[in-house]
């Protein structure tokens, strides 16, 4: 199943892209892939999006189409 | 309650002033500048950027849900992107209501908010060393 992961901000400079078609399955959660794709990248330091939403790391990621890192935010 | 939700890459030009109705007896504005210093280091400007279509889903529901608890009238919300040099605005934010409590509640909730989930961020460009 193709999913776009995201990136942003310090977490898109460690991983070196903002934007990666990947291939998932839907019982996958958003730290196995992770872990899969970034192993050295720690979760507990960002949080993660499914489709637009904050999402739990450890709930499979269904029918998503799109995971979106998120570091730590800083608007204003 | 009007909601307006904007992110731009120009320098932000404050909207005209428009009343959705003669009940509005309070405004409310509040402008995020780039200041000079950041941490103690000297900045020339910081660079933005955002999860727009996230950033426009959040900002609704927090809005929404703080209309609940402080009735407003309408919300501007206006925040820019790239590059913004120091004296310039990173972000505008207005509100409408009947009263000024409701208004100035809302707004300092929505700033906390905005700080605490909307995914937006703000970056001090890299020093040459780097």
């Amino acid at each position: 199943m193709p999913v776009k992961l995201l990136a942003f901000a310090q977490t898109r400079d460690l991983l070196g892209f903002h934007e990666r078609a990947i291939d998932c399955a839907p019982g996958e959660s958003p730290r196995a892939i992770l872990a899969r794709l970034a192993p050295t990248l720690d979760p507990a330091a960002l949080r993660v999006a499914v489709d637009g939403e904050y999402a739990d790391w450890d709930a499979p990621i269904g029918t998503a189409s799109e995971i979106a890192l998120i570091p730590p935010v800083s608007g204003g | 309650m009007e909601t307006h939700i904007a992110f731009t890459h120009a320098p932000i030009v404050l909207p005209l002033l428009a009343l959705p109705s003669r009940e509005v007896g309070a405004c409310v504005e509040f402008s995020g500048i780039v200041r000079e210093t950041e941490n103690d280091r000297a900045l020339a400007g910081l660079h933005y950027e955002a999860y727009e279509s996230m950033a426009r889903i959040q900002l609704a529901r927090i809005f929404a849900e703080l209309h609940a608890a402080h009735p407003c009238a309408a919300v501007t919300f206006i925040h820019r992107l790239g590059w913004v040099p120091v004296g310039e605005a990173s972000l505008f934010v207005r509100v409408l209501a009947a009263h000024r409590g409701e208004a100035l509640r809302f707004l300092a909730e929505a700033l906390d908010r905005m700080k605490a989930d909307v995914p937006i961020w703000k970056r001090a460009p890299r020093p040459s060393s780097w």
